[in-house]
């Protein structure tokens, strides 16, 4: 026999809202549909409920599957100028110089000057920007959660010294920094643009991860497994890390959206990736020149791919805020 | 109160050194260092860049070399080369201090390596118009970002809450010189045409922005001065405030929220305090307290948002300049404008502290 507990009798006293005694039952066949959840199952459940962020995450990872499939069907090679045409289809007077709009062979128009296809540029330009993204985020996460947690769980001096170093990053416009590196260390490779950004990211996060395990440290739990003798490292890494994952997860993920676009403008000045890899950054640089001849579609196609890239990443991080991190308010 | 002022002054050092430490690290990356403005010149010798080195000292080990820098190191001793030095005169009476060998500490940032300037006049030329244009945008941002998240809160799950929610969303997550940009293309590109592409002033009709001729001209017509100014500022501006107004008007909506839920708040309505006087004079005031502390914070956001709006917008100031500094390897312009604005950043967070702990007066300060 299958029944469910009903929560309107809570206490068993047999009020007007108690479960009736089922005739022949007796109680020992009395099952109960109690499916025991972990903390993830739990935040997972609750990520679902969340529908901006579900949207959020389905717009995100189907950026990221055209940014991996799409560049197999639509090849961009910096040095394979398409042949010039003199007019765009179906305008004889127009100059296909300055670009053609957007047209069933062309979606997104083709851009000024080597009449390239925006649609090729931009598909092509998501693996980097998202690789960057997604890379120098995670690295700034491990060397923020490092150096938090060593300057969180041992206090004291090497607290002070991190923090007061952690201050100085922070109190530095970063654009600026982040600006002049690229350009005088970066030498145009992506690789040492994730450098870069991960090793000037990390401040903010180190700061976190640091409150949390001041916080996480004087809890009973950590007390305990110190007073049955586990050492340092266990501590660290079994009991108190596991429980500063949360924000840890939801600002690395908001991270990413932020090193999108900051990326992006650092390529856009010519100051990071080299032109020749396509970025949604080296996408606009061209498209700025031809602003004038009344070319709307080569700048605006990029951004938009920057624009949509964001928002799902930012409403997948409020929806996991939401689900981790559930009293956190903003 | 004063004693907290002073702590936090001292609490300040340390960061600036800290500060000066990363911009002399700039020096020590950046391309040919010193020697770079040797690069392109094939009539310079090995002697002479040897006489150079030794004029300037670039042969001492790099901790002495910074501490020159700085303006400390010197023949003289070392505290008094940290004072200011020079001949003064004061009601006729002249006095010599003692302090003040060449150092970034005596404002002495260098000379710009493509035209030969003083760091000091470059920036002093570009920061009038960084002030305008952030000062503007500032204003404005504030402004519209109180207002409409003050209302949202109040007014919740309104129409208005809702808009304001989905416009904070895609407004923050749009690029700032992405939206730049795209103003230039659809307000400022022809067919349209209602603004200027770029710049600070028309260059047809007005002297040069900061030369004589320019106040002569703001003297003779004001007007036509303020809307030519006025008239370049809209489309930057936009871009700038946009996304922090996104930002911030969130943030005042959800510091106005938990005003707003406060035990007093309910009293106060159960007494039967009208409406208006409990959201203006109970629950506004509790919502200021975070916005005060954002407002120096946010002085940072301001100046990363005037490199990209500056760049977009060929407005000369301070920020375009920079990003010039970075194309052409001018280490000294570059170095000497991320000092001036890490500093106003330092000082912007030390007003912000101080004026929390003055509006705020559970603060502990002492």
């Amino acid at each position: 026999m299958d029944q469910t507990l009903r929560p309107t009798d809570p206490l068993g006293t047999g009020g007007p809202g108690a479960i009736p005694p089922v005739d022949g039952a007796g109680g020992e066949d009395f099952e109960v549909n109690l499916v025991s959840l972990n903390q993830w199952q739990i935040a997972w459940r609750r990520f679902l409920r969340h529908k901006l962020a579900v949207f959020g995450s389905l717009l995100f990872l189907s950026i990221v599957v055209a940014a991996i499939v799409l560049p197999f069907f639509f090849p961009f090679d910096f040095y394979k100028v398409p042949t010039p045409v003199a007019h765009c289809p179906g305008a004889p007077k127009s100059l296909a110089s300055s670009g053609c709009p957007p047209s069933l062979e062309h979606p997104f128009g083709t851009t000024g000057g080597l009449q390239r296809d925006v649609f090729t540029v931009v598909v092509n330009g998501a693996r980097l920007s998202l690789v960057i993204g997604v890379g120098a985020s995670l690295f700034a996460a491990v060397i923020g959660a490092a150096v938090g947690g060593i300057a969180g769980y041992f206090g004291g001096w090497i607290d002070n010294l991190l923090m007061r170093f952690v201050d100085v990053l922070l109190s530095l416009p970063l654009l600026f920094v982040i600006l002049v590196v690229s350009k005088f260390l970066g030498g145009g490779s992506w690789v040492s643009i994730i450098f870069v950004f991960a090793f000037l990211g990390w401040p903010g996060l180190a700061r976190l991860v640091r409150s949390l395990f001041l916080t996480l440290r004087e809890e009973v739990f950590v007390e305990a497994a110190r007073a049955v003798g586990v050492g340092d490292r266990r501590i660290i890494f079994r009991h108190i890390l596991p429980n500063a994952l949360s924000p840890l997860i939801v600002a690395t993920t908001l991270s990413v959206a932020g090193v999108i676009v900051t990326e992006a403008f650092v390529s856009f000045l010519g100051f990071g990736v080299d032109v020749t890899q396509p970025t949604w950054g080296n996408a606009l640089n061209g498209a700025v020149r031809f602003i004038p001849v009344g070319n709307w579609w080569w700048p605006l196609f990029p951004g938009l791919a920057i624009v949509f890239t964001v928002l799902g990443i930012n409403f997948m991080g409020d929806g996991l805020r939401d689900a981790l991190d559930p009293r956190s308010k903003f | 109160m004063g004693k907290y002022v002073v702590r936090r002054l001292l609490q300040a050092i340390p960061v600036l050194i800290g500060i000066s430490l990363i911009t002399y690290f700039i020096l020590l990356i950046s391309p040919g260092g010193p020697y770079a403005r040797f690069a392109n010149n094939p009539r310079i010798t090995a002697a002479q860049i040897e006489a150079f080195a030794a004029r300037w000292g670039l042969n001492d080990p790099i901790p002495i070399q910074y501490c020159k820098w700085l303006g400390v190191c010197g023949e003289k001793p070392f505290l008094i080369n940290a004072l200011p030095g020079g001949t003064f005169e004061f009601n006729g009476l002249k006095i010599e201090l003692p302090g003040g060998d060449n150092g970034m500490l005596h404002g002495d940032l260098g000379y710009s390596i493509t035209d030969g300037r003083p760091v000091a006049d470059v920036i002093g030329q570009r920061i009038l118009p960084t002030f305008i244009l952030a000062g503007t945008a500032y204003v404005i941002w504030l402004t519209v970002a109180f207002l409409a998240g003050v209302y949202a809160a109040v007014k919740r799950y309104s129409l208005f809450d809702s808009s304001l929610t989905v416009a904070n969303y895609v407004g923050y997550s749009i690029p700032t010189f992405w939206l730049g940009i795209m103003l230039i293309t659809a307000f400022a590109a022809p067919p349209l045409k209602w603004f200027p592409v770029s710049g600070m002033w028309t260059t047809r009709t007005v002297p040069t922005f900061g030369t004589p001729d320019y106040w002569a001209f703001v003297g003779a017509q004001p007007l036509s001065a303020l809307y030519d100014l006025g008239i370049h500022l809209v489309l930057p501006v936009f871009t700038l405030v946009v996304v922090s107004i996104a930002y911030d008007s969130r943030f005042i909506r959800s510091a106005m929220l938990d005003a707003l839920n406060q035990d007093f708040v309910k009293t106060a309505r159960a007494k039967g305090v009208p409406e208006r006087t409990v959201i203006f004079r109970h629950a506004l005031r509790n919502a200021l307290l975070p916005v005060v502390t954002n407002i120096g914070l946010e002085i940072s956001f301001l100046f990363t948002g005037a490199i990209v709006t500056e760049t977009i917008f060929s407005w000369p100031g301070m920020g375009r300049q920079f990003i010039q500094a970075v194309d052409n390897f001018d280490y000294p312009v570059l170095m000497g404008i991320l000092l001036v604005t890490a500093v106003i950043v330092v000082f912007a967070n030390l007003v912000a502290d101080v004026a929390y702990a003055f509006v705020d007066p559970r603060v502990q300060y002492g």
